[in-house]
């Protein structure tokens, strides 16, 4: 079977553009999309920011949604998902003739957070707001976009920062090689909310200027917003359907770095080994790739460590290398399709896009491109990173691989090897036999029984180390992320605690538990409310029957807080215990 | 200055929630980061925090945190030529 993944149609809103075309001309005219923020109402006015022009309101007039907590990441993700699939030929009628199985799989982190901090304060003594609740988390923000469509069979939500949307891309293409469906519509969607705008500031990454990535005088990152997908077919499929091909997902990797929740490691490790992976799978040489479209987030860190990676992958023959987050800002979770689709245009096209505000090069640091026309682009990398380390490349290219391997041991059986719960408060004094007091220091309740359960689990099943660390939880680390709230509303938009902050990303889970174990697999983070965990489960089987894993570490874990229990009760729902972790260590066999 | 180290010392076991330590256990001379303590990145960010909220220094990035961090003693000589409450 011919089982290379195709790309058939996408689609794209962000800051230089609500369609492919208005893209196309900003990356081509080389105009930034970064600016004075006209839609977030911030008060940090002196931060850049990458706004989609459209207010909510003209979103929702659009879509004809009616909804006024409808957030804006669904309704961006909503806009987007409609290009795609109109740029695929694909309406209700197409799907029926040809009874396709169509999923959708989302990347969000932020999901309802711009209706929850505007709500949040009231929510403590009023009910009037109490149905944003309920469209807060991520999975919700997904179930919304697909049933705004009515096309898709199955959904789901990834959240691993910024990485999220192309690790949605490779969840499809995974998917479709195993026979699971015809179809995938994989990406990602982000607003900005003033939630993560003041988060990264106190993380004292934020240029209060336009953002210069890869150069010497950098000072950190603009912070943007956005929503692309693609449409993943098998090859087979699409050509049986008449579909044209618009490239090929040929390769893609996902490693850990297990280095830091924040920050990346200084040899660049984790993404050289996704680059490398990636490679392989698409049977290239590094020589073989014209263009690297980076992660390049314009932060110290990232790009001296991406520049590092990308030497230790190319050597002396560096293709050209562009940050286009200089266009549209670091549109975080849904970074890995928008610039997906920024290098499908370029291949189109025949250019490379520019990495803007460059004028000086770093001390051993890569030298972007200021941009090329006439080029050829036949082989791309792309780039996404994100917080915990969970580093993804993907290779786009106009070909097929020819001698693309796939195994799909269907027969092998799936075996629990052990499983661990934790389900009260009491059980995490145990953490104390694992973990030193002082690397304790910042983990919640949440963080602590992840790992507990975890480490447990791998004792018992005798596992030093898992090929793969697959997550699911419903919403992640809410304390600290109430905590976070709490303070923006008490003393305002000021220096707030980093340390909540950093906790607030779902992926903090999984990445937490990799580098307590330095485990530099596979590692991924499912929020799909009640269904993360079966998930997590699924992919962890496609892992295990594709023979890409011997053994992989599977959770679910879930956290509650008094006001969050309490609104829970306001809303007539059922209860939900403080803390619930399920920790289980599985391997295949025959 | 002795005051002052004590109170820094108080003020950063709250602030980076280190469990289980009181200020006898930390060394006015020792290290902070690196082999010393073994703080980290974030923990000089909440540092930073705390210099802006409870002595009024305001201090543009955590590379100018690098040296001011040395040590708690290194600390309580910045707070007291700085501080502006």
């Amino acid at each position: 079977m011919n089982s290379n993944i195709v790309i058939t149609g996408e689609g794209i809103v962000c800051a230089v553009g609500l369609d492919k075309q208005q893209v196309l001309q900003s990356l081509q005219h080389k105009h930034t999309g970064i600016g004075v923020m006209k839609h977030l109402r911030s008060t940090h006015l002196e931060l850049p920011v990458g706004e989609v022009p459209l207010s909510n309101d003209e979103m929702r007039n659009e879509l004809g949604i009616t909804d006024s907590y409808s957030n804006r990441t669904s309704l961006m993700g909503m806009l987007a998902v409609k290009q795609a699939l109109a740029d695929a030929g694909i309406d209700k009628q197409t799907v029926g003739k040809n009874n396709l199985r169509i999923v959708l799989v989302s990347g969000t982190t932020v999901a309802g957070m711009d209706i929850t901090e505007r709500f949040f304060d009231s929510l403590k003594t009023s009910n009037e707001h109490l149905a944003c609740v309920k469209n807060h988390s991520c999975g919700r923000t997904t179930r919304m976009i697909a049933d705004y469509f009515g096309l898709f069979d199955e959904y789901t939500t990834i959240s691993t920062a910024c990485s999220s949307a192309a690790n949605a891309l490779i969840l499809g293409a995974n998917m479709l090689k195993a026979g699971q469906c015809d179809m995938v519509i994989a990406g990602g969607c982000e607003a900005l909310s003033i939630f993560h705008l003041n988060g990264f500031n106190s993380l004292m990454i934020l240029d209060h200027e336009q953002c210069r990535p890869f150069d010497n005088n950098r000072a950190g990152l603009n912070l943007g917003e956005g929503a692309a997908f693609v449409v993943l077919e098998r090859e087979e499929s699409a050509t049986k359907r008449g579909a044209e091909i618009h490239a090929y997902l040929r390769g893609y990797g996902n490693a850990c770095d297990a280095f830091h929740q924040t920050a990346s490691s200084e040899n660049g490790e984790g993404a050289y080994r996704a680059m490398t992976e990636a490679l392989q799978m698409a049977g290239l040489e590094p020589t073989d790739i014209q263009y690297v479209n980076a992660h390049g987030t314009g932060t110290p860190n990232n790009d001296m460590s991406e520049s590092i990676a990308l030497q230790r992958v190319f050597g002396n023959m560096m293709p050209k290398v562009s940050s286009t987050k200089s266009f549209t800002g670091h549109t975080t979770s849904a970074s890995g399709c928008i610039e997906t689709v920024i290098c499908l245009l370029a291949m189109h096209h025949h250019f490379v896009p520019a990495n803007l505000g460059f004028t000086t090069p770093m001390n051993n640091g890569i030298v972007p491109t200021m941009g090329e026309v006439d080029y050829d682009l036949r082989n791309v990398v792309c780039n996404s990173f994100g917080f915990g380390g969970n580093d993804t490349s993907l290779v786009l290219s106009l070909s097929r691989n020819d001698e693309l391997e796939i195994n799909n041991n269907e027969h092998l059986s799936v075996k629990e090897l052990a499983r661990v719960e934790i389900t009260s408060e009491d059980e995490l004094a145990e953490i104390r036999d694992y973990v030193k007091p002082l690397e304790a220091r910042r983990m919640g309740k949440i963080m602590k029984s992840s790992l507990l359960s975890s480490l447990k689990a791998l004792r018992k099943a005798g596992v030093e180390q898992p090929d793969a660390i697959i997550t699911g939880t419903a919403l992640g680390c809410l304390e600290n992320s109430e905590q976070l709230l709490c303070q923006m509303t008490e003393e305002g938009e000021v220096m707030l605690k980093p340390t909540y902050f950093m906790q607030s990303t779902h992926n903090t889970i999984g990445s937490n538990i990799a580098i307590r174990l330095g485990c530099h697999g596979y590692n991924i983070t499912y929020t799909q409310d009640e269904a993360s965990l079966k998930w997590a489960l699924r992919d962890a089987e496609l892992l295990l029957r594709g023979g890409k894993c011997k053994t992989v570490l599977v959770g679910c874990h879930d956290e509650t807080t008094p006001m969050y229990r309490e609104l829970l009760h306001r809303m007539g729902e059922q209860e939900q215990s403080v803390i619930k972790s399920t920790s289980i260590v599985l391997t295949c066999g025959e | 200055m002795e005051d002052l180290i004590l109170e820094l010392k108080k003020k950063i076991i709250e602030s980076l929630n280190l469990e289980e330590m009181t200020p006898d256990d930390i060394n006015a001379d020792d290290a902070l980061f690196g082999d010393g303590l073994g703080l980290d990145s974030i923990d000089a960010l909440e540092l930073i925090v705390l210099m802006e909220k409870d002595y009024g220094i305001k201090l543009a990035s955590p590379a100018e945190g690098k040296a001011i961090f040395k040590s708690i003693r290194t600390i309580a000589e910045y707070v007291s030529n700085h501080r502006t409450k």
